[in-house]
């Protein structure tokens, strides 16, 4: 990560780390609150754990997205759930017309 | 020390099509047929991925995403169009496989939370995980290397992780195909990646990647 020009030298240590990495994680997942953010923007020059934290954490998050191979679903089981609407339709059909036809003889 | 098989406790009650089944019907023979077409077989590869990395096994898999299928079409009108159509099968999936799927399993998967809370949870522990493993031996590792490791996580861990890193749910997401707390998907993910890290680690090591200087 790009770390802004800070005077200060960074904090070797960090107090709160597991706090601090669930921050970050919520950031590189898109789903931190604003509080979040803030803290976060505040903390990334200053605190080398976190910088670190932060990196790793991106470049699992890259590996998991981009290379675990993604499969198609075979064709066959598209086919089969297909097939399966397809019957179970033309048994509710069946199962509409016998109960029309026994309605009727009924009445009749 | 307490075991709790969360997940199928939490399916009892968590069966979406079940309970959310709307009694007027929404949509009319031929409505349900273009719904299905046009909102739900688009997802048809994320949940026959996500079946497979749940269950490790192709067939499994085949038979999960059937089972899916044929329920949201069974309770397609408890799905209102134009909504969230992906996440509202991926709930459905979930519940499937923790009904039907692990309770065929001779050897149910159990989450020993309290040991990985123990284990994961302390500060001592991250830190050690994130000096060991650097960015860049993640960068050098191949696909079945990042596979293996996600695939030896507890299944509750592991779905938090596909759910979010691979399938990319936000959280709120995430909170609602899993029936959880958002604050739950926040820790759970949280400790699932620590666990991650760690798999990583060991395998980096055994592997021979570099170390940390």
């Amino acid at each position: 990560m790009n770390v802004p020009k800070n005077t200060e030298p960074l904090k070797k240590h960090c107090e709160n780390h597991e706090k601090c990495m669930q921050m970050i994680q919520a950031v590189l997942d898109g789903s931190a609150t604003e509080q979040e953010i803030i803290s976060f923007k505040a903390n990334m020059g200053v605190c080398l754990p976190c910088i670190e934290g932060h990196d790793l954490q991106k470049s699992i998050k890259e590996a998991l997205q981009q290379k675990i191979e993604k499969k198609c679903c075979p064709e066959s089981t598209l086919s089969n759930i297909r097939q399966k609407l397809g019957i179970a339709s033309a048994l509710l059909v069946f199962a509409a017309v016998q109960i029309t036809i026994f309605k009727v003889l009924l009445e009749s | 020390m307490e075991t709790i098989t969360m997940t199928e406790e939490r399916a009892e009650e968590t069966n979406v099509s079940e309970e959310t089944e709307i009694k007027v019907p929404r949509y009319s023979d031929s409505e349900k047929y273009v719904v299905f077409n046009t909102e739900f077989i688009p997802h048809i590869d994320s949940m026959y991925n996500f079946a497979f990395r749940l269950t490790n096994d192709e067939d499994d898999a085949n038979d999960l995403v059937q089972d899916t299928y044929m329920k949201a079409f069974r309770f397609i009108n408890s799905f209102q169009q134009g909504t969230n159509a992906k996440a509202w099968l991926f709930r459905i999936l979930k519940n499937s496989f923790i009904n039907d799927y692990r309770k065929k399993s001779k050897q149910p998967a159990k989450v020993d939370y309290q040991e990985v809370e123990t284990t994961y949870n302390s500060e001592s522990t991250d830190s050690e995980t994130t000096t060991d493993l650097r960015t860049e031996t993640v960068q050098d590792m191949i696909g079945d290397e990042v596979a293996t490791a996600l695939n030896s996580l507890p299944v509750d861990f592991r779905t938090v992780i596909i759910l979010c890193d691979i399938e990319g749910f936000t959280y709120e997401e995430m909170a609602k195909i899993l029936d959880i707390p958002i604050g739950t998907v926040r820790s759970r993910l949280h400790r699932a990646r620590n666990l991650l890290k760690e798999k990583l680690r060991s395998y980096a090591n055994t592997m021979g990647y570099k170390k940390a200087s």
